[in-house]
């Protein structure tokens, strides 16, 4: 029972992701006073410095580079603790382990976070919706990631969940000015609010029937629970709400309109870093808490969470991506790419229960190969923004990109390449390594024959924006001199995605051995 | 040398690199870039030939370097009899390609130059994969250029085209991964390591039931590259939209994978599959090539007509793997390399006469060998080389399929159904020919003879020196294949024999029970030991009589079991 100072070291990257969106806070809360705003959209066309006359403040350009810094301070807290969590170490009275698996996992929250920060500034001013709480909510909302892949108990979960979304909820909304944000905001933050009660009555009732809230005391009162149905429900309700954090049909509604709307930093870093967080917590409650060697019905049962996640791994994968053959706007397009990658992710998950650890590192690999493409692929959408409130969402105004914007055209394409699965890529070897895994028993393969043909499926829309950028001629409407942001720190951040894309599929043995050795606590 | 296969292979992506840094202003430059490489990589590619001696019948200048070692994939490369002039096939069209897209490709030089040339690094690393994982990758890397080069340079509905290319490939390839992941886990259980190795999916034996799935995997994904019959049906939009450069890599190469793949993977690998559905691959390779015909016959766009007369022609090169004997197979491969240059080289007269006219109509043509002398002489060798005319190289193959197709009965297995039918096989593959002569002697006829009626005719200029520079090689290599067969028969008659012996062995071992197992292992006795005589004598008489060859039935380059 004691709380030592050792405690507070192993959380090195938490405190450090939590005191750095404290300290942006208050910079953001003191710069306040130098507003250059009426000096700022004088620059703007008159009809649209009417819509967007409001303070702006552009001086406030060293908060970017300074959230950069925290972030790779993160990365290296995460590396120095790297040897030392070989061996799992609990923390704060067992609500939280340090183990390789978490700190993988954060690795990979801190570094879509990172690559997505460093193209944001560059839009958020094009989009004149420049604002330091940008930052601190990223920073803070990447805390909670990190708790959630570090719960060795419930409630750390649950916070972890909450202070995730809220961060979320907010950056979501954070484009003022434009309707859909708002509408997403608030269309996730019901949702939230709806699921964390859920989340919250999972918690209660597994607490009600096991006594413990704690994963690993969960798994040695699993015995007792084989036939007890409110530990069952229980368990349908954190399965539930965590389905809505990784955006698997049919917890999946919300996931257009939010990733539509919110600002497309944002969204690239919903789809990266939120995604791979919740995955986090789902592996860490299902084989942490709710996979027994000898109590094998709570895992693979009729009614064990194997049964349930492989549905939801078919419905995912294939209403994801029967829907995402149909949409014109690129972000709603990879909306539901992402809802179809979730279903791909959730095969591992199936395999994690079904073929055991060998299935862990598999899905890491393809969480951290997910994770950089979308954030990629979202640094070039937003880098093709037109101006103003003008982003290049309808799949047809991509015409013509290979010849206009070559090297972010080339980028897409690696990045789409990588998203269906082609080799050399880190979305082939992702794939490979997960069917590989799954394989390994043959109940298994019906489901990795869905996944295969669900890559195919996606084929076809992923190609179609290829096709547009080099096949079809430009339109003539684009307006004409203006710049794209894509400049400075923008670029960097998409060349960046597009080598580790390269990297990962060149080289896949580097990174397969790390997530060999992240194992999980317990 | 072992180095030698890597350099052929990769030199065209780092000269894709080198491109994709010049200014894409610099047509010329990019084009002459463009060329040195690909001249530069068939010189290199020659060094290949070193170390054969037309014994050889294993894998020579093999590579076997750990690629990612935690899941046994290894990059592995070499090169056999069989894959020998596959290579050399590709490296020698592809100077020969890029020159004649000097002046076809006018827009976009700079990304044309840079898809055909990573399409080169992906169709060289095809041929040369050991290790089945390293195979897949370069065989999905083609996928994406060829995808580019139709839809970015093709012509009117060439986006169809593209997306219709990549869908079709794609079937057949996600299905041969979960195929090749499958004999990956099996390997693993039967050996407890690891392993994409060519040579440990070769001896590994499965249950019938599985093979018969996991040869259906295969088998699809490669029949749809083939084109076989009923799954022919993008090949002539691919061909009608692609530009001449695309045609042709497509006919000469790309088919080949189809074929190519079949004998090196989906045929030794799976044998009492092959034996069970093997009439039905006959029977639709006999169908392709005889609904090809007919259909070629039907058309009136000759670039059409040469896409379908492709998939009869490669319905031929199916039959003749399909006899599983040396004549035949041998044949078979053959006939491969001949449809690689008669083809291309059709295409190319093709893309000369669109370059000109900018239609493929044959009613818009006629008696263009007063216009044009020199290019209808041209043209005449390739038609004839096509038709299989003695002395040019579409006999030698076709010849060969057919004689070892009547032969089958009397070789081989005499007791599978499949070889029963082989003289109604051989005498309807024998008809095929026959339409074949009829369809390309018509076409040549309506586009070369008769009055020249249409006044858009009269001032067709002849061959420049660039097309002449083009066509000029491919001749050479239509008369050389057609008349001295042995170049290319000496080194590939061995690797054949040696495929077919490790095919019977394996067929003869039976298939497994339940659990997978390895050949060689149940039998305590290293693979090496292996007594080959029983299976010589049940083997057909190979044209050129080989010593008995010792190591006949032993895996090549054990390097990747520890």
């Amino acid at each position: 029972m004691s709380f030592d100072l050792e405690d507070l070291r192993r959380t090195a990257p938490l405190l450090l992701l939590s005191a750095a969106g404290l300290v942006l806070l208050l910079l953001e809360a003191f710069s306040r006073v130098r507003l250059i705003g009426r000096h700022y959209h004088k620059k703007l066309p008159p009809e649209t410095s009417e819509a967007y006359a409001v303070p702006l403040a552009g001086s406030r350009t060293y908060l970017m580079p300074l959230t950069v810094l925290f972030l790779a301070a993160a990365l290296g807290l995460v590396v120095w603790l790297w040897p030392e969590a070989a061996e799992p170490h609990y923390l704060y009275r067992r609500m939280l382990v340090l183990d390789r698996f978490g700190l993988l996992l954060s690795g990979v929250c801190i570094t879509a976070a990172a690559i997505g920060a460093l193209g944001a500034p560059a839009y958020l001013r094009e989009q004149r919706m420049e604002f330091g709480e940008y930052y601190a909510l990223l920073l803070l909302s990447l805390a909670g990631m990190v708790m959630l892949v570090s719960a060795a108990d419930l409630v750390s979960l649950l916070l972890g969940v909450e202070t995730m979304s809220l961060g979320a909820y907010v950056l979501t909304g954070s484009w003022r000015r434009s309707p859909r944000s708002s509408e997403a905001a608030m269309k996730y933050f019901l949702m939230g609010a709806f699921v964390s009660a859920i989340l919250l009555y999972g918690i209660a009732l597994i607490y009600g029937s096991t006594g413990t809230t704690e994963l690993a005391e969960v798994r040695a009162h699993l015995s007792e629970m084989r036939s007890a149905p409110v530990f069952y429900l229980g368990m349908f309700f954190l399965l539930a709400g965590l389905a809505f954090k990784i955006a698997a049909v049919p917890f999946h509604m919300w996931a257009p309109d939010v990733y539509e709307g919110a600002p497309t930093p944002v969204t690239g870093f919903m789809m990266a870093a939120v995604k791979t967080a919740a995955f986090g917590g789902l592996i860490r409650l299902c084989v942490g808490g709710l996979t027994s060697g000898r109590v094998p019905e709570v895992s693979t049962g009729p009614t064990g969470w194997v049964n349930v996640l492989f549905v939801l791994s078919a419905l995912s994968m294939t209403l994801g991506n029967l829907a995402a053959l149909r949409q014109e706007n690129i972000k709603r397009l990879l909306a539901y790419s992402s809802i179809a990658h979730a279903g791909y992710l959730l095969v591992g998950v199936v395999a994690l229960g079904v073929v055991g650890d060998a299935a862990r590192a598999p899905l890491i690999y393809y969480l951290l190969g997910y994770a950089v493409t979308v954030v990629g692929a979202m640094a070039v959408v937003a880098a093709l923004a037109m101006g103003p409130g003008q982003e290049r969402l309808p799949i047809e105004q991509w015409a013509g990109l290979g010849q206009r914007h070559p090297a972010m055209a080339l980028a897409m394409t690696l990045f789409l390449l990588s998203l269906g699965g082609f080799p050399p890529t880190a979305g082939f070897f992702g794939k490979f390594y997960l069917f590989r895994a799954a394989l390994q028993n043959p109940s298994l393969l019906l489901l990795v024959l869905l996944a295969i043909v669900n890559s195919l499926v996606s084929v076809y829309y992923y190609l179609r924006i290829v096709t547009a950028m080099y096949f079809r001629t430009p339109q003539e409407e684009e307006v004409e001199g203006h710049v794209p942001a894509a400049q400075g720190a923008l670029r960097l951040a998409v060349l960046l995605a597009a080598l580790l894309v390269l990297g990962l599929g060149v080289w896949p043995g580097w990174a397969a051995t790390v997530a060999e050795a992240a194992k999980l606590a317990g | 040398m072992s180095w030698i296969l890597t350099l052929t292979t990769f030199l065209p992506l780092l000269g894709a690199l080198v491109c994709l840094l010049l200014p894409r202003e610099e047509v010329g430059l990019l084009r002459g870039v463009g060329l040195s490489v690909a001249l530069l990589t068939f010189l290199f590619s020659l060094g290949i030939l070193s170390g054969f001696n037309g014994q050889t019948a294993g894998f020579l200048h093999e590579v076997d370097l750990p690629w990612v070692q935690a899941l046994g994939i290894r990059y592995h490369l070499g090169v056999d009899g069989i894959s020998l002039w596959l290579v050399l096939l590709t490296t020698f069209l592809m100077p020969v390609v890029m020159l004649s897209s000097w002046s076809a490709i006018a827009d976009k030089v700079r990304e044309f130059t840079v898809a055909a040339l990573v399409l080169e690094t992906g169709m060289i690393g095809g041929f040369l994969a050991l290790d089945l994982f390293l195979f897949y990758v370069f065989f999905e890397v083609m996928l994406i250029p060829m995808y580019f080069i139709i839809g970015v340079w093709g012509g009117e509905r060439r986006l169809y085209a593209a997306i219709k290319f990549v869908l079709y490939t794609m079937v057949g390839s996600l299905l041969l991964l979960v195929a090749i992941l499958y004999l990956y886990v099996k390997v693993h259980q039967a050996t407890g390591t690891w392993s994409f190795a060519y040579a440990d999916m070769q001896r590994l034996v499965l249950s019938e039931r599985e093979q018969l799935y996991c040869f259906a995997a295969f088998a699809l994904a490669f029949c749809i590259k083939v084109p076989l019959f009923p799954l022919h049906t993008w090949l002539p939009d691919a061909h009608v939209e692609a530009p001449t450069a695309g045609s042709v890599i497509l006919a000469s190469v790309l088919l080949k994978y189809g074929t190519y793949g079949l004998l090196r993977f989906a045929l030794p690998l799976f044998p009492h599959a092959v034996a069970e559905v093997g009439p039905l691959l006959a029977a639709l390779s006999l169908a392709g090539i005889i609904y090809g015909s007919l259909v070629a016959y039907a058309q009136r766009d000759i670039k059409k007509l040469i896409a379908y007369s492709s998939v009869a022609h490669m319905g031929i090169v199916v039959l003749g793997l399909l006899m599983l004997n040396t004549k035949a197979v041998n044949g078979a491969i053959y006939q491969m390399l001949a449809h690689g240059i008669s083809t291309g080289a059709l295409f190319l007269c093709v893309g000369v006469l669109y370059e000109r006219r900018h239609t493929r109509r044959m009613e818009e043509f006629g008696g263009l060998w007063a216009q044009m002398p020199v290019f209808a002489g041209f043209f005449l060798i390739f038609t004839l080389a096509s038709v299989g005319l003695p002395g040019l190289c579409g006999f030698v193959g076709e010849f060969l399929v057919l004689a070892g197709t009547m032969s089958a009965g009397r070789t081989a297995f005499a007791d599978v159904p499949l070889f029963g039918k082989a003289h109604l096989y051989a005498a309807l593959a024998a008809t095929g020919v026959v339409l074949g002569a009829v369809y390309m002697l018509w076409m040549f006829q309506r586009v070369m003879l008769g009055p020249n009626e249409n006044p858009k005719n009269r001032k067709l200029r002849d061959l420049t020196l660039r097309e002449g520079m083009v066509l000029t090689p491919m001749a050479v290599m239509a008369f050389w294949l057609g008349l001295y067969p042995a170049t290319f028969l000496r080194d590939m008659n061995p690797a054949v024999h040696r495929t077919l012996v490790a095919f019977k062995e394996k067929y003869s071992a039976g298939a497994a029970d339940a659990e997978p197992r390895m050949l060689g292992q149940d039998k305590n006795k290293k693979e090496e030991g292996q007594p080959p005589a029983k299976q010589d004598k049940e083997e057909g008489q190979p044209p050129a009589q080989q010593p008995a060859q010792p190591p006949a039935a032993s895996p090549p380059g054990t390097g990747a079991t520890p």
